[in-house]
C-alpha cells in the first residue's frame, strides 16, 4: 500500500486536440486566428502556459496568496474591544494561556465559563506550542488570568503570524499535492492545474474567517486535504492517520467522517472482500486516536499520581458515572485507570456539547429556516436532536451509498462535499463558520475533470459567494465590511461571475437556462439585500429581520448546492448506467482518464 | 487594494478616504500605460505590455503610495502619458504641455526638464532636416501654452507677493546633503568612504575633523558633516548634476528620436538622483519608471536594468519599519523581481552588439548578495546588537544600493552612447 510506484503519465489532454469543437466550453476561446482565456484568473496565468517551470509558478502563486492573506490580517479580529467575553481571538489566546500554565489534568476543567477548552486534544497541543513560543517572546501575553482580554498590537501580530505559519505548514502543502494529484488524474494540463490551485487558494470565506475573524480552520482543512490526497494516491493507511488528525484538531471534521468511512469500507469490499486491508485500516485508525489522546492521558495520569487529591478537586463530568457503569471492570476513584476515564469523559463531554440548543446563532441551515416560520422551541431538546440526527442520516445516505457501491477516486470530492452539506444543513449545533467544510471539497472540484469549464466554475463560484454572503452578519460585527467586499468582488472578477458581456453567464458559455436564471437571480437578491440592510432599518420588534432573511435565502441556496453536489456524484458514479437508467448520455461518450479504483485494486496486492 | 489599513493616528473615515483617493488617482497611471501600449508599433506591443505591467505593479509605488502614503501613481501617470504623447510628431506639443502641468504638480520633475527642453527644441521647434531652420509656429504654440500653464499655477502666488516663501519651500537648500535615511547615491558612497577613513586616517596621517566626529546622529539626521573628506556644497552638487545631464543631452540634440529621448530622460533622472542635493530615496522612481519603458528594447538594456531594479527597491525598505509591514514589503518586492526579471529575460530580444559576459556575472552576484543583506538588516542585527548601532543596517542598505545604482548607471551610459 505504501510501496513506491512510478508516476503514471497522464493521458494527453484533449483540449488541444479538438479544441475548436469544444470552444465554448474550454478554458480558452478559439477564434480563427488566436486563442484567448475565457476568465480573468486564467488570463493572469496566460503567459505561463508553456515553457515556464513549476518551480517558478508555484512559489509565485503562494507568495501572492500569502500577501493577500497578510494584508487581510491587518483588519480587526472577532471580539476586539468587546469585554467581558471578547471573541474567538480571545478564546484561542486563552487556550494558549491555560495549556502552558496549567497541569495537563486541568486543561479540560479550568474555569469553563470563560472560554473553557472545548476542542479536541490536537488543538490543545497546538495552543501549547504557540503559547510556549509566545511566552518566550513576551511572558505577559499568556500569563495565567492576568492576561485576560489582552489586546496589544504586538500580540495581534504574533497571533496573526501563527495562523499564517500554521496554514503554510499544513494547509498549503496538502492543497498543492492534492490539487496536483486530482488535476493529473482528471487530465488537466500543468497550466490549468496552476489556475485551479490559485482559485482554490483564493476562496474568500476561508481567508476571511481565518485571517480576519481569527481561527485556525485551515489546519483541520489541511489535514482533511492530506487525507483526500492520500486516498487519491491509494495510501489508505496514511489517509486514516491524516483524517484522525483532522478530527483530533477540530471535531467539525466529523462532517466528512461518513464518507471517509464509506470509501475506506468500499475499497475493502470491492471488487472482492479484502479482510486484511480492513483490519489494517481499523488498527491504524484506533492507533492514531490513541496517539492523539496519549499525551493528554499520560500527562493527566502523571498529574494525578503526583497529586492524589486532584480527582476530588475536579468537578465530576456528566458522562463519568454513565461510562463507569458500562465498563466491564470496576474502576473506583483510587484506581490507576480512573484519571484516564475521567479525562476522556470530560474531554468528550466538552467536545460534543449536546446540551446546547439545536442551533446557536442565526445560521443558514434547515432548522433555522424552519424556525422562522414554525417555532421549533416547542419541542424538547431530546426530540430535536433525534430529528436532526435522522434528517442528517437521510441527507448523507446518497453519498455514503454511492461510495460503498462505487468507491472511485474521482468521486471523492463530490462525496465529501455532499456529505458535509448534509451535516451543515441538517445537523445539531451548526455554526455559520461551518460552511467552510462543504465549500472546500466543492471548490476543489475546480481541479477535477472539466473543473474550469463555465458550468462547474459557475456553480463553485456561486456557492462560495453565497457562503461568504451568509457570513456577512458575522463579519459586520467584526468591522470587516471592507475586506468582505474586496474579497467577494475579487473572487467574482477572477472567475468572471459578473453579468457582464464576456462573463461565465454570457450566451457563449453554453450554460443551461436554469443555472443561469438561478445564479443571476440570486446575485441580484444578494445585492438587493445589501442595499436594504444598509439603508433601511428593520421594523420595530424584529431587529434581526435582515439577518433572518439572509439565513433563509442562504439555506435555500445551500440546499441547492447539496442537490447539485449529490446529483453530480450520482452522475459521475456511473451507477445510473449500471442500473440501466438512461439519462447521462453525455457522460457515456467520454473516456475517463480516471481509472476506476476497481481496475487499480485488481493489479495490486495488499 | 487590500493594503488599506488603519494607521492609528486618525479616524477611520479619514484613512479610508485618503487611501481610496490614492487608489482612484492611480487610475491615471493605468490610463497612461494603456495609451503607451496602444501607441507602440504593433510588433513591439507584447513587449511594451509587459513593461507597462511591471510599472503598474511596481513595488516602489506600492510601498511609497499605498503604505507610506503619497500620490506618485498619479504623478508618474502624467509623466508616462506625456512621454507616450511625445512619441508622435502630431501629439508632441501635448506631451510638452502636459509635462509643464506636471511640473506645477510636483517640482521634482524639474530634474527631467533639461531632456524635455532639448528634445522639444531639437525635435519640435527646429526642423528635422537642418537645425538652423526654426519652426516658428511650433515655437509659438509651445511657448504660449507653457506660459499659460505656469501663469495659472503660479500667478496667484506672485500676485499675492509670496514668491520668496514659495521658492524657499520648493527648493530647501537649507536642509542637509543627505536625507534622513541615506538615499543610495554617490554621496552615500562618499560618506561610507568617509566613515572608513575615520578608522584608517590616523595610520595614513590624515587630519580628522573633531567636531564632525562628535555628532552622534551622523547619518541619521539631515546635517551631514564629513570627518576626513572635504565637505560638499550645494553648488558642487548642482554643477555635477548638470554636467552629467548635459553629456546625455548632446546625443539627444543630435539625434532626437523617441528611444534616445527616453534614454536621456532616464540619464537625467540618474544624474540628479546620484549627484543631487538632499535627495530622497523615493526619487529612485524617477529613474526606474522611465527606464521601465525601454528596458525591453534589447538584452543590454535589461542587463543595466537588473541591478537598478534590485537596488532601487531594496533601498526603499527602511521607509517602512513596523514588523507588520515587513512581510509585505519584502515578499512583494521578491515577487515582483522574480516575476518581471524572469519575464523580461524571456521576452527581451537579443542585442545587436555583444554583451560583456563578466558584467552579467557580477550583476548576478550583486543580486544574490541582497538576500543575506536584507536578512541581516531586518533580523540578525537586532538579535546581535539590539537597539545599538542603529545606523549600521541603514548604512549597509544604502551603500549596497548605491553601488547597484551607480553600477547600473555606468552600464546604461555605455548602452546609451554605443547604440
Amino acid at each position: 500500500m505504501s510501496a513506491h510506484k512510478p508516476r503514471k503519465k497522464p493521458q494527453k489532454d484533449d483540449h488541444d486536440g479538438n479544441a475548436a469543437s469544444e470552444s465554448v466550453k474550454t478554458v480558452v476561446q478559439v477564434d480563427a486566428t488566436s486563442q484567448k482565456p475565457t476568465f480573468p484568473l486564467a488570463a493572469f496565468y496566460w503567459p505561463a502556459r508553456s515553457g515556464v517551470s513549476q518551480w517558478t509558478v508555484i512559489p509565485l502563486t503562494l507568495i501572492v496568496a500569502g500577501l493577500l492573506r497578510w494584508a487581510t490580517s491587518f483588519w480587526g479580529y472577532s471580539g476586539f474591544d468587546t469585554p467581558p467575553m471578547h471573541g474567538d481571538f480571545e478564546a484561542q489566546r486563552h487556550w494558549m494561556e491555560i495549556t502552558t500554565k496549567l497541569p495537563v489534568a486541568r486543561w479540560y476543567f479550568y474555569n469553563l465559563d470563560y472560554w473553557g477548552l472545548d476542542y479536541p486534544p490536537l488543538t490543545a497541543y497546538h495552543s501549547w506550542l504557540i503559547g510556549i513560543l509566545g511566552s518566550f517572546l513576551n511572558p505577559k501575553w499568556f500569563a495565567l488570568d492576568s492576561s485576560r482580554g489582552l489586546e496589544s498590537p504586538d500580540l495581534k501580530l504574533f497571533m496573526r503570524v501563527t495562523v499564517i505559519v500554521s496554514e503554510y505548514l499544513i494547509y498549503i502543502p496538502s492543497l498543492v499535492i492534492f490539487n496536483r494529484r486530482l488535476a493529473k488524474q482528471s487530465g488537466l494540463n500543468t497550466w490549468q492545474t496552476s489556475v485551479a490551485l490559485m482559485a482554490i487558494l483564493l476562496q474568500p470565506s476561508t481567508i476571511l474567517i481565518d485571517h480576519a475573524h481569527f481561527q485556525y480552520n485551515t489546519v483541520m482543512l489541511g489535514f482533511t486535504l492530506a487525507a483526500m490526497a492520500n486516498m487519491l494516491a491509494d495510501r489508505l493507511l496514511w489517509s486514516c492517520v491524516f483524517f484522525v488528525a483532522a478530527l483530533g484538531f477540530k471535531q467539525m471534521a466529523l462532517y466528512y467522517a461518513p464518507v471517509v468511512f464509506a470509501y475506506l469500507l468500499g475499497v475493502c469490499l470491492q471488487p472482492k472482500i479484502n479482510p486484511t486491508r480492513l483490519i489494517a485500516i481499523a488498527i491504524t485508525t484506533v492507533a492514531s486516536f490513541a496517539v492523539v489522546f496519549a499525551p493528554l492521558l499520560v500527562g493527566a495520569s502523571y498529574n494525578h499520581y503526583r497529586d492524589q487529591n486532584l480527582a476530588q478537586q475536579l468537578p465530576k463530568p456528566v458522562l463519568l458515572d454513565f461510562v463507569l457503569e458500562k465498563l466491564p471492570v470496576k474502576i473506583e476513584s483510587g484506581h490507576f485507570l480512573y484519571p484516564v476515564v475521567l479525562q476522556l469523559a470530560q474531554s468528550i463531554h466538552r467536545i460534543f456539547p449536546l446540551a446546547r440548543g439545536l442551533f446557536e446563532d442565526k445560521v443558514a441551515n434547515v432548522w433555522c429556516a424552519i424556525h422562522t416560520v414554525y417555532k421549533l422551541n416547542r419541542f424538547s431538546i431530546a426530540f430535536l436532536s433525534r430529528l436532526s440526527l435522522l434528517t442528517t442520516l437521510v441527507a448523507l445516505s446518497p453519498s455514503v451509498f454511492v461510495l460503498l457501491l462505487a468507491p472511485k477516486k474521482k468521486l471523492i470530492p463530490y462525496a465529501f462535499a455532499s456529505c458535509a452539506w448534509s451535516f451543515f444543513l441538517c445537523s445539531f449545533q451548526v455554526h455559520e463558520k461551518s460552511v467552510l467544510l462543504p465549500l472546500l471539497p466543492m471548490t476543489s472540484l475546480l481541479a477535477g475533470r472539466h473543473g474550469l469549464y463555465p458550468e462547474v466554475r459557475a456553480w463553485i463560484g456561486w456557492a462560495n459567494v453565497l457562503g461568504t454572503w451568509t457570513m456577512y452578519p458575522l463579519l459586520k460585527r467584526d468591522e470587516l465590511r471592507v475586506p468582505y467586499a474586496v474579497w467577494t468582488l475579487l473572487w467574482m472578477y477572477l472567475l468572471a461571475l459578473s453579468p457582464a458581456s464576456d462573463s461565465t453567464y454570457s450566451s457563449r458559455s453554453g450554460l443551461s437556462v436554469f443555472t443561469k436564471a438561478l445564479h443571476l437571480c440570486s446575485y441580484a437578491i444578494m445585492v438587493a439585500w445589501h442595499i436594504v440592510e444598509a439603508f433601511v432599518s428593520p421594523p420595530d420588534g424584529k431587529p434581526d429581520l435582515w439577518v433572518v432573511i439572509n439565513c433563509v435565502i442562504g439555506a435555500a441556496g445551500f440546499g441547492i448546492c447539496y442537490l447539485w453536489c449529490t446529483w453530480q456524484l450520482i452522475l459521475h458514479s456511473d451507477l445510473l448506467r449500471r442500473f440501466g437508467i438512461p439519462g447521462s448520455t453525455e457522460l457515456h461518450r467520454e473516456t475517463y482518464t480516471f481509472q476506476s479504483s476497481r481496475v487499480e485494486l485488481q493489479k495490486k496486492t495488499v | 487594494m487590500v493594503e488599506v489599513k488603519n494607521l492609528g493616528y486618525d479616524s477611520w473615515q479619514t484613512v479610508y478616504f485618503q487611501r481610496a483617493s490614492v487608489i482612484l488617482t492611480e487610475l491615471v497611471l493605468v490610463f497612461a500605460l494603456r495609451y503607451f501600449v496602444q501607441t507602440t508599433p504593433l510588433a513591439e506591443q507584447k513587449l511594451s505590455h509587459a513593461a507597462a505591467l511591471s510599472i503598474l505593479l511596481s513595488p516602489g509605488l506600492l510601498i511609497i503610495d499605498h503604505i507610506h502614503f503619497q500620490y506618485n501613481g498619479m504623478m508618474y501617470g502624467l509623466l508616462v502619458l506625456s512621454l507616450a504623447l511625445a512619441r508622435k510628431q502630431s501629439t508632441m506639443l501635448h506631451g510638452g504641455l502636459l509635462f509643464g502641468t506636471l511640473l506645477c504638480f510636483k517640482h521634482i520633475y524639474l530634474y527631467l526638464a533639461p531632456a524635455y527642453f532639448v528634445f522639444l527644441l531639437s525635435g519640435y521647434c527646429l526642423s528635422q532636416k537642418s537645425i538652423f531652420r526654426i519652426r516658428f509656429i511650433n515655437c509659438l504654440q509651445l511657448g504660449a501654452g507653457l506660459l499659460a500653464i505656469f501663469g495659472i499655477a503660479f500667478g496667484p502666488y506672485i500676485y499675492l507677493g509670496q514668491t520668496q516663501q514659495l521658492l524657499s519651500r520648493l527648493f530647501p537648500f537649507s536642509r542637509g546633503l543627505c536625507h534622513a535615511y541615506w538615499a543610495p547615491n554617490v554621496w552615500a558612497l562618499y560618506s561610507f568612504i568617509d566613515r572608513i577613513l575615520i578608522t584608517v586616517a590616523p595610520r595614513l596621517g590624515l587630519q580628522v575633523k573633531s567636531e564632525a566626529l562628535q555628532s552622534v546622529t551622523r547619518g541619521l539626521v539631515g546635517d551631514t558633516a564629513f570627518a576626513v573628506l572635504p565637505d560638499i556644497t550645494p553648488r558642487m552638487t548642482f554643477v555635477l548634476t548638470l554636467l552629467f545631464q548635459s553629456l546625455a543631452l548632446v546625443k539627444l540634440f543630435l539625434k532626437p528620436t523617441w528611444e534616445v529621448f527616453i534614454g536621456a530622460i532616464t540619464l537625467c533622472g540618474y544624474a540628479s538622483f546620484l549627484f543631487g542635493w538632499h535627495v530622497h530615496e523615493k526619487a529612485i522612481l524617477l529613474v526606474v519608471i522611465p527606464f521601465g519603458l525601454i528596458v525591453l528594447k534589447d538584452r543590454r538594456y535589461l542587463g543595466a536594468f537588473r541591478p537598478l531594479a534590485v537596488a532601487g527597491h531594496v533601498s526603499l525598505f527602511p521607509l517602512l519599519f513596523t514588523e507588520a509591514e515587513y512581510p509585505i514589503k519584502t515578499t512583494y518586492t521578491v515577487f515582483w523581481l522574480v516575476l518581471f526579471l524572469l519575464a523580461f529575460d524571456k521576452l527581451a530580444p537579443a542585442a545587436s552588439k555583444a554583451r560583456v559576459f563578466f558584467l552579467d556575472r557580477v550583476s548576478l552576484l550583486y543580486i544574490a548578495i541582497s538576500i543575506p543583506l536584507i536578512l541581516y538588516c531586518s533580523l540578525v542585527h537586532n538579535l546581535i546588537f539590539g537597539a545599538r548601532y542603529e545606523f549600521l543596517p541603514l548604512m549597509f542598505i544604502s551603500t549596497y544600493s548605491a553601488a547597484g545604482v551607480v553600477g547600473s548607471w555606468i552600464g546604461f551610459l555605455v548602452v546609451y552612447f554605443t547604440s
